[in-house]
């Protein structure tokens, strides 16, 4: 590096006398006080309005109907990495070829809201919710069982999506044991 | 005896009027720092208590007042308890010599009242730089007995640094006592007056801007605020030479501080820019035959020039980085010192030159 010329150093003397960088510096806080725009809010009494995608609380959904869509498949429970999930699943009572869960258990304290029970179920029985406030004061609030969890999906979902059968000719014969389709002729 | 009696009185009316506008500005203080720094920073500030939030420091006393008193074990209880009284009463009491207003008189009761000065003695800058030495004992003796490492860090740091800076307080005042020819507050502000170009920042024939600089360095550092916060950094020390103290006792450090900020803002007020004299000559009341009035003048003037003081201590926080611990001593002693000095030496040729000529 090139030595500094008298010039040079002239210049930095006669910043350092003059506390030119200090001036520099509180020319720049004094301008963030005259354009006063805070990025702050208000948040308990205003809120962001949060995206359509936003991973918040864990529901479980129903048709139109009223009915459970869950399956009782077990693949949330398999696809949860920390383990939030229990399903004890169970065969709907007359319909051999149907399941439903029986008991369904979310241990919130421990859920990281990656979504991935989400994306597993093929019923798309689990969906999330724009809820976050969900501080308690005593930690066994957040072990949520199956009926809190519908309910946080009846709060949050009121449009409920229609039953659709399963028309596909390969999975199709999941359907038989529903009363209203033909029996099959002999 | 009812003489005595009644300018007893009066004195105590004086003092506990005073009293009440310093605890008043230091009240507003704890907020507008919050608040300007907030603003600078683009935030808000506190917003809950109150229309935003101006309500906050009653907020803030009242929960001092009812947090617990902890004293720490191991500390020793009698220093413990001293110490915050010992920062607090010399900040509050500098106020006793400070001319808010007109040196004018008023006819009470068959008594001379001066009604903008509580005492005119005439060793008022002396009285004040002594007891701002004895502010420095509240912190040492708070960090040692406070039995806590930090503390202990804390009161070191201030009392190098302390000693460091009021040095360079006290000679660059020097300048402007040579150019007044005296130690009185009243007397140096009443030579001030008469339009800016009197204040002894500008005044011929030896302006005192150098050593108005390093007046307010210094002040700074001796307030322990940023830059300066040596003492209580909090990144550090967590919070110095108090963190130990809790409730009531803390609100008397925290009270001391702001306090001292307000009496620092004053001195510098009235020894350099003129003290309650309005940037020109007579006053505007007075000009327009409201005589009796002026004083409301030099009141808002003095106030002002405070208020622009305590803005520049807001808004020096909200700018600079702290210094490291040798930056500050070397600063202290090697350049801001050198500057003093040179400043006494420059003022005191000026002034003789300027008195053989006159």
């Amino acid at each position: 590096m090139a030595q500094a010329t008298t010039r040079e150093r002239f210049i930095d003397w006669l910043k350092t006398m003059t506390f030119y960088e200090l001036l520099v510096g509180m020319k720049a806080t004094m301008s963030h006080l005259i354009h006063y725009k805070p990025i702050t809010l208000q948040y308990p009494h205003e809120k962001r309005t949060l995206p359509d995608n936003y991973r918040g609380m864990l529901a479980l959904l129903r048709y139109d109907d009223g009915t459970e869509k869950c399956v009782g498949c077990d693949l949330c429970e398999a696809a949860c990495p920390s383990r939030v999930i229990r399903v004890v699943s169970a065969e709907i009572p007359g319909e051999p070829t149907k399941r439903y869960s029986k008991e369904y258990y979310m241990d919130m304290t421990r859920c990281l809201f990656c979504g991935m029970c989400v994306d597993a179920c093929p019923v798309d029985a689990l969906g999330m919710t724009k809820e976050f406030e969900w501080a308690v004061y005593d930690k066994r609030d957040l072990q949520l069982n199956k009926q809190q969890l519908l309910a946080i999906g009846d709060r949050s979902f009121p449009v409920r999506e229609k039953r659709l059968e399963l028309q596909h000719p390969n999975v199709a014969f999941f359907n038989v044991a529903f009363q209203h389709v033909p029996q099959k002729p002999n | 005896m009812t003489e005595l009696s009644l300018r007893l009185a009066v004195s105590l009316a004086q003092i506990a009027a005073v009293m009440g506008i310093v605890m008043l500005t230091v009240m507003i203080l704890t907020l507008a720092e919050r608040k300007v720094l907030g603003w600078m920073q683009d935030r808000m500030g506190p917003m809950e208590v109150g229309p935003y939030g101006i309500l906050q420091p009653i907020a803030d006393g009242l929960k001092l007042f009812f947090k617990e008193d902890i004293v720490p074990a191991g500390a020793n209880k009698f220093m413990f308890s001293l110490a915050p009284i010992l920062a607090m009463v010399p900040a509050m009491i500098g106020f006793a010599v400070i001319p808010f207003g007109p040196n004018e008189t008023i006819q009470l009761f068959g008594m001379t009242i001066k009604p903008f000065v509580i005492s005119d003695i005439n060793i008022g800058v002396l009285y004040i730089l002594a007891f701002a030495s004895i502010g420095a004992y509240g912190i040492i003796l708070g960090g040692w007995a406070s039995n806590s490492k930090y503390s202990l860090l804390g009161g070191l740091r201030s009392a190098a640094q302390i000693i460091s800076y009021e040095l360079n307080v006290g000679l660059a005042i020097v300048g402007v006592l040579i150019m007044s020819g005296s130690l009185s507050l009243v007397k140096i502000t009443d030579a001030q007056a008469g339009g800016f170009w009197h204040w002894y920042v500008f005044a011929f024939p030896a302006p005192q801007i150098f050593a108005f600089v390093v007046y307010v360095i210094s002040a700074v550092a001796e307030t322990n605020r940023v830059p300066f916060d040596l003492p209580e950094a909090e990144s550090e020390l967590v919070a110095g030479f108090f963190t130990e103290y809790s409730g009531m006792r803390f609100a008397f450090f925290f009270i001391a501080e702001y306090a001292n900020m307000v009496l620092v803002s004053c001195v510098a007020a009235a020894l350099f820019l003129g003290g309650w004299n309005a940037p020109y000559p007579g006053t505007i009341l007075a000009h327009i035959g409201l005589e009796s009035f002026a004083w409301i003048e030099g009141v808002a003037w003095f106030t002002v020039k405070v208020y622009g003081f305590l803005f520049l201590f807001f808004w020096l926080r909200a700018t600079l980085p702290r210094l490291r611990y040798d930056q500050l001593m070397k600063f202290g002693w090697k350049v801001m010192l050198p500057i003093a000095l040179a400043n006494i030496v420059v003022t005191a040729i000026a002034m003789y030159i300027y008195n053989q000529f006159k």
